[in-house]
């Protein structure tokens, strides 16, 4: 195994490659950003899997309807559950377009527009789901029915 | 800002073995999620609006060859996951990158696993191998709520 030579800004070289933290430097964006997509990313382990496994396994797709989804948000707790599910995996989501994105997209001008667009889309698909959630009031909707 | 251009085959030539091959899945699986979790997101927030247009959308889900559809996005999830939690495990403790073709091949061997019964328990139905499932929950609900849109499919 070579050993790296020690280079400015990094820390000390770690086993198995790589550099540890360097020390005495503030955290920027893309360590922020990295670090959010491992919490995030065990976050939704729990949160989609237990959501694929009950919407696909348990209740089947077959058996859904409107009525199967407003009872099951008529609990607080459920809503909740997917205010989470929903805020973590569309931002989660967000943060992997953008490396995608900045990865195959490198003219500037077109990247900006693109990173516009996406960005746009996945923020206004975050707020009506979550707006949604929010402002689901079951007691109107079984006066209604 | 330097522009680098590579071809798709030279790309696909690069010989990244394990590792690399678990990083495009791992990217491909994240933007098909993504891509699904937009329609998703908004279809499901209608039912807040209007009901009858969600029962209206889901006859798009109950359509037999969605099926398959469903069980690409729960690879794809189930994908991301596993692979996910190597690539935490692996961050968190660097010593391990010395294994990593040996986790890459151990996160494809649980995913397979875990996606056999659930190939099954999703797609045999459609061939009508087996029973929907959840269809006893199913059946049971639709004695109380008769008027539910899924259970006047029952009736008939």
């Amino acid at each position: 195994m070579t050993v790296a030579a020690q280079v400015d800004g990094r820390g000390e070289p770690r086993r198995g490659g790589g550099y540890d933290r360097p020390k005495g430097r503030l955290a920027n964006f893309e360590v922020f950003s990295w670090f959010f997509m491992r919490i995030s990313g065990l976050v939704l382990i729990l949160l989609a899997l237990y959501h694929l496994i009950w919407w696909n396994l348990v209740i089947g797709v077959e058996h859904l309807d409107s009525q199967v989804v407003i009872e099951r948000w008529s609990n607080p707790f459920w809503r909740l559950f997917n205010v989470l599910l929903v805020t973590f995996a569309l931002l989660h989501g967000l943060n992997g377009a953008r490396y995608s994105i900045e990865d195959y997209i490198r003219r500037r001008g077109l990247q900006i527009a693109v990173k516009t667009i996406v960005y746009s889309v996945v923020l206004v698909t975050l707020v009506i789901g979550v707006y949604a959630l929010l402002t689901f009031d079951p007691a109107s909707f079984f006066a209604i029915r | 800002m330097e522009v680098r251009n590579r071809g798709l085959v030279t790309a696909l030539r690069y010989r990244g073995r394990e590792g690399m091959w678990a990083w495009l899945l791992h990217r491909a699986t994240g933007l098909g999620v993504l891509f699904f979790l937009i329609i998703h997101v908004i279809e499901t927030a209608a039912v807040v609006y209007s009901p009858e247009f969600y029962d209206e959308a889901l006859q798009i889900y109950k359509n037999p060859f969605f099926r398959f559809a469903e069980l690409l996005i729960f690879f794809s999830v189930l994908f991301h996951a596993v692979n996910g939690s190597r690539i935490v495990i692996q961050d968190f403790w660097p010593y391990l990158m010395e294994r990593q073709r040996q986790l890459t091949w151990a996160a494809g061997i649980v995913v397979l696993l875990v996606m056999v019964p659930v190939t099954w328990i999703m797609v045999a139905p459609v061939f009508g191998l087996a029973e929907e499932p959840g269809l006893e929950r199913h059946l049971e609900r639709c004695v109380e709520r008769t008027q539910a849109p899924a259970c006047l499919e029952v009736v008939e």
